[in-house]
C-alpha cells in the first residue's frame, strides 16, 4: 500500500496507508487527519481539502483540472505553487511516500 | 466558500471599485421607458452602482441622465422643474439642458459667462426596447447598443418589468444561475401558473429531483446544463446562458414566452430584478400580457415605486395554509417573491465564507471566476470584458431532449443563438 505523509503547520507528521485508486482527500478523511474536512465528497464543489504538494512529488500528481484551478483561486486560504484540492489526486503505487503539507484552517 | 476578499471584490460596485468598474463598460437598464412617458414630464431620481443621478426627458424628447444634485448649493433635482428644453432648479433657477451643462443661471448679470463654465456629470441614456439604459464608463470606451433580443423584436412580442430586491446584486445573479432550486421552491407553479403551465418539460423537471450540471464556456459567459432523466435512452437538458455580468435567461417550457432577468446594482445592499417575457416569432397574447401585469411567471406585483407588495416589512404574505395544501412549497406566492424572499433573507451581503456549496452549485462557482478574472483583468491589464459586444447578446436559452450518449453543446447547436424570425428551441 502506497504510503501519504500528512504535515501539519507544526511540522508534525501522520503516515496513512492509502489504497491504490483512493484520493488523498479520502486517505485523510478515513484515518481522521486534521485539517483535512473533504466536505463534498470529492465533488470539487467545497474547496475543503486543500494541501500543498512537496516540490519532490509535483511532476508525479498530474495537473491541476478546470474546476479545481477556480476553487483553488476562490476558496482557500493560500494558494501556493504546491497548491491541490486532495481529492483531485489519485493514489498510485509510483505515489508512495508522497508529502503534503496540511494548512491550519480549511474554511478561512 | 468565497475568501472574504474575494466576496468584497465580487459585491462592491460603485465609484472606484474593481467591480463597479467592470458594471462601468456595459449598457445596462436604469429605467422603464414608462417612467418618462412624454416630454417635459417629471424628473425620475436614479440611484445605480451606488450613484446618485437624476434622469429626464426634455421638450424635445431627448433623454438626460445625470448627478442628483444641483452644481450651485447641492439641491435635489427631482424638485426641478422641466421646462423649455432643460431641467430648472426651483432653488435659484439654474437651469441644465440634457447633456448636464448649465444653460441659464439667471441671477447672474446679463453679460456673465459664468453658466458655460457649470457641467453637472452626466451619462448617455438611450431606448431600447421598452426600457432606458445608461452607460457609465469612458465615454471613450462606449460599447455598440444593447442587441438583447428582447428589445429587437418587433413591438407587442415583449414585455418587461422590474422590481426593488433588497440584497446585494450577486445574490440575486446566483439565483438566476442555479437551475436545481426549481424543482423545489417552484414546484407548486409549474402546473398553476398560467405563464408556465402544460409544457412536457414540467413533467422532466418534476420527475427527477438530482439534476447533473454541466457548465461550459461561451463567448459571452456561461452556459449551464442541467440534465434530467427523459424517456429512456435521452435526457431533458434546460440550458441556461450567463452573460457578464448581470444578464441570465431561463430555459423555455413549450410555447410559453421565454424569460430571463438583468440583476442590477442599485447600492451593494439593493438591486433591481429586471424580468422580461418575449417570444421570438409572434405577438404575446391579451391574456399573457394581463398575467405578467399581474405579478405572474417571472413578474410581481409592485407598489409605484417599483417594490413588490409582499415583501420584507409584511413576511412576503406568507401562506402557510397554501404550502400545506400543496400550492405553493415555501408558502410564498409567486415566483418572483419566492426567490426574493429567500435572497433577501440572507441579508444584504451574505458572508461567502460560511457557505457550504454542493456539485449542483458548479455554475456560481464558474460565474464568480469569471466575474473575478474580468474585473481583475480590466483593472490590471485594461483587459476589454466580454459580454458586452452585439455577438454575445444574440443568445437564448434552450431546452431539449437529447439522447443520453448526446453532449448538450453538440445536441443544442445554433438553438441557442438569437435569430430573428426563428423560433425557440423547447419542450
Amino acid at each position: 500500500m502506497p504510503k501519504v505523509v500528512y504535515v501539519d503547520s507544526a511540522g508534525e507528521e501522520r503516515v496513512v496507508d492509502a489504497s491504490v485508486g483512493e484520493s488523498v482527500m479520502s486517505a485523510a478523511v478515513r484515518s481522521g487527519v486534521p485539517g483535512i474536512i473533504g466536505e463534498c465528497g470529492g465533488c470539487i464543489s467545497c474547496g475543503t481539502c486543500h494541501v500543498w504538494v512537496r516540490e519532490e512529488y509535483l511532476d508525479r500528481v498530474g495537473d491541476v483540472g478546470d474546476m479545481e484551478d477556480d476553487l483553488l483561486d476562490l476558496a482557500v486560504s493560500d494558494r501556493r505553487r504546491g497548491s491541490r484540492l486532495s481529492c483531485q489526486i489519485e493514489m498510485t503505487p509510483a505515489l508512495d511516500g508522497l508529502t503534503v503539507d496540511v494548512p491550519d484552517e480549511q474554511v478561512v | 466558500m468565497l475568501r472574504t476578499e474575494i466576496n468584497e471584490l465580487l459585491t462592491q460596485t460603485g465609484p472606484g471599485t474593481k467591480m463597479g468598474d467592470l458594471f462601468r463598460r456595459y449598457w445596462q437598464p436604469v429605467l422603464l421607458a414608462e417612467e418618462l412617458p412624454e416630454n417635459d414630464c417629471p424628473p425620475v431620481r436614479v440611484k445605480i452602482l451606488s450613484e446618485r443621478l437624476i434622469a429626464f426627458r426634455d421638450s424635445e424628447g431627448r433623454y438626460g441622465l445625470m448627478d442628483e444634485f444641483c452644481a450651485h448649493r447641492g439641491v435635489s433635482l427631482w424638485f426641478g422643474r422641466n421646462e423649455e428644453g432643460g431641467l430648472r432648479c426651483p432653488y435659484h433657477g439654474w437651469k441644465y439642458d440634457y447633456t448636464g451643462q448649465a444653460i441659464e443661471v439667471p441671477s447672474e448679470p446679463e453679460t456673465s459667462n459664468f453658466c458655460a463654465n457649470v457641467k453637472l456629470k452626466s451619462y448617455p441614456m438611450v431606448k431600447r426596447g421598452d426600457v432606458l439604459w445608461a452607460y457609465l464608463g469612458d465615454p471613450e470606451k462606449q460599447p455598440p447598443l444593447p442587441e438583447w433580443e428582447f428589445v429587437t423584436v418587433p413591438e407587442g412580442q415583449a414585455f418587461t418589468s422590474k422590481r426593488l430586491q433588497e440584497c446585494n446584486w450577486l445574490q440575486a445573479l446566483e439565483g438566476g444561475i442555479d437551475s436545481s432550486h426549481v424543482t423545489f421552491l417552484h414546484s407548486g407553479n409549474l402546473d398553476s401558473d398560467p405563464l408556465f403551465k402544460g409544457s412536457k418539460g414540467n413533467q422532466y423537471n418534476k420527475g427527477d429531483l438530482k439534476p447533473f450540471f454541466e457548465v461550459v464556456d461561451y463567448e459571452g459567459g456561461l452556459l449551464i446544463g442541467a440534465r434530467r432523466n427523459a424517456e429512456e435512452g435521452h435526457y431533458y437538458w434546460r440550458v441556461t446562458p450567463w452573460v457578464l455580468p448581470n444578464f441570465t435567461m431561463v430555459p423555455p417550457r413549450g410555447d410559453h414566452p421565454v424569460h430571463g432577468h438583468f440583476w442590477v446594482p442599485i447600492d451593494d445592499e439593493n438591486c433591481w430584478a429586471w424580468s422580461f417575457d418575449y417570444h421570438p416569432v409572434r405577438q404575446l397574447t391579451e391574456a399573457e400580457v394581463e398575467a405578467m401585469r399581474a405579478g405572474l411567471g417571472v413578474h410581481s406585483a409592485n407598489d409605484e415605486s417599483y417594490r413588490p407588495l409582499a415583501n420584507k416589512d409584511n413576511d412576503y404574505l406568507m401562506d402557510r395554509e397554501a404550502q400545506r395544501r400543496g400550492e405553493t412549497y415555501s408558502g410564498i406566492k409567486g415566483i418572483a417573491l419566492q426567490d426574493s424572499s429567500l435572497q433577501e433573507s440572507m441579508g444584504p451581503i451574505v458572508d461567502r465564507t460560511k457557505e457550504r456549496l454542493v456539485a449542483t452549485d458548479a455554475g456560481i462557482i464558474k460565474a464568480r471566476q469569471k466575474l473575478r478574472k474580468a474585473a481583475l483583468a480590466l483593472a490590471e491589464h485594461g483587459t476589454e470584458p466580454v459580454g458586452n459586444r452585439p455577438e454575445d447578446q444574440k443568445v437564448r436559452s434552450v431546452a431539449i431532449v437529447l439522447p443520453a450518449d448526446q453532449s448538450f453543446v453538440e445536441g443544442i447547436g445554433e438553438a441557442m443563438v438569437a435569430r430573428p424570425g426563428v423560433p425557440q428551441t423547447t419542450v
